[in-house]
């Protein structure tokens, strides 16, 4: 039984599911449901869509180079059965996909290391920048009117307008 | 006080409303018609009945054919790998089939999606059919690919000549 990609997000296609397009040159497209297939009718690309494999590896948001990617492959050939041999491989699975998920938390804290301090920084030069949209504490006491409970009062007025209109 | 007030409020809310009605109404019909103008561009994706037109796949000389029958007494019509009866509306000069010529065809390609025995789907770019007389291929060759379904069917040969099986 062969696991396809998804022609759209390159995930998996299970038996039984999705749909398959064949185009007058005989190129099968295969999708793993209905939202890619609509994505592809619409002639959306791939690479520009944010939520797939494609755009991911290209603006290298996910791993793209590893040993572990290489177990994952297109054989032609059919393998023959060994009872050893399959006991191994499944044995040997839970380890890469061990490997392959550690290695890929590392890719995304590298990814993020700077994302931190970066923002501190942004944080630290608005505060210096904008410092006169801040007024000081004196400030506020000899002028009520750019304190927010002056609103409030706006408000209330309001309300109690209302509430002598309902009385009428 | 209280009536200018109800007024007031109901007179904002109604525009309000109205603003986010034809806003709302507005975006309908641009997606409508976007939607309209993608189908219209594309195959018809529904069953092969009586005047579907469809592209003959073989060398047995016509180019176009209208379905004027579907057999196997389905009522809504025939699918991938059912055999219809079609009447040949063109032909190419010195073929072996004439235009008008009445024979059955078996559907080898169809834009409408069809299940599969694994429960996924396939479907197709065109609507096409290879020509039949007595049972026989009348062309000697299939162009484009082909379904292996047609594998069930009586039509085994198709499969042997098709370039591309699917």
């Amino acid at each position: 039984m062969r696991l396809e990609k998804c022609w759209f997000c390159s995930s998996t296609v299970y038996p039984g599911h999705g749909i398959q397009f064949v185009r007058n040159d005989a190129k099968i497209f295969r999708f793993c449901r209905s939202k890619c297939h609509k994505n592809f009718k619409m002639k959306r690309n791939p690479r520009k869509v944010k939520w797939t494999k494609a755009y991911r590896r290209l603006h290298g948001k996910d791993m793209t180079q590893d040993s572990t990617f290489e177990f994952e492959r297109k054989r032609n050939r059919p393998e023959r059965y060994d009872r050893n041999l399959a006991e191994n491989t499944l044995k040997a699975i839970k380890k890469i996909d061990k490997v392959r998920v550690d290695r890929e938390a590392r890719h995304h804290a590298s990814r993020m290391k700077g994302k931190k301090a970066k923002e501190h920084r942004e944080a630290e030069k608005e505060l210096v920048q904008s410092i006169h949209m801040v007024k000081a504490p004196a400030v506020l006491q000899h002028e009520p009117s750019l304190t927010l409970p002056k609103i409030k009062v706006k408000v209330s007025q309001q309300q109690s307008e209302e509430t002598r209109a309902m009385e009428e | 006080m209280a009536a200018l007030f109800a007024s007031k409020w109901s007179h904002v809310g109604r525009s309000l409303l109205g603003c986010l009605a034809s806003n709302s109404s507005g975006v309908l019909r641009t997606s409508h018609e976007m939607t309209c103008s993608n189908y219209f561009s594309q195959q018809q994706r529904t069953f092969i009945q009586m005047r579907t037109k469809l592209k003959v796949v073989d060398n047995s000389g016509a180019k176009e054919v209208m379905c004027i029958q579907a057999l196997k007494a389905r009522k809504k019509g025939a699918r991938l790998g059912d055999t219809i009866v079609v009447s040949v509306r063109e032909a190419h000069p010195r073929g072996k089939v004439k235009k008008g010529k009445v024979c059955h065809a078996v559907v080898v390609r169809a834009a409408m999606k069809r299940g599969r025995c694994d429960g996924s789907e396939v479907k197709f770019d065109d609507n096409a059919v290879v020509l039949l007389e007595k049972g026989e291929l009348i062309g000697t060759r299939v162009f484009g690919p082909v379904p292996h379904e047609l594998r069930n069917t009586k039509y085994v040969k198709i499969l042997t000549l098709a370039d591309h099986i699917v």
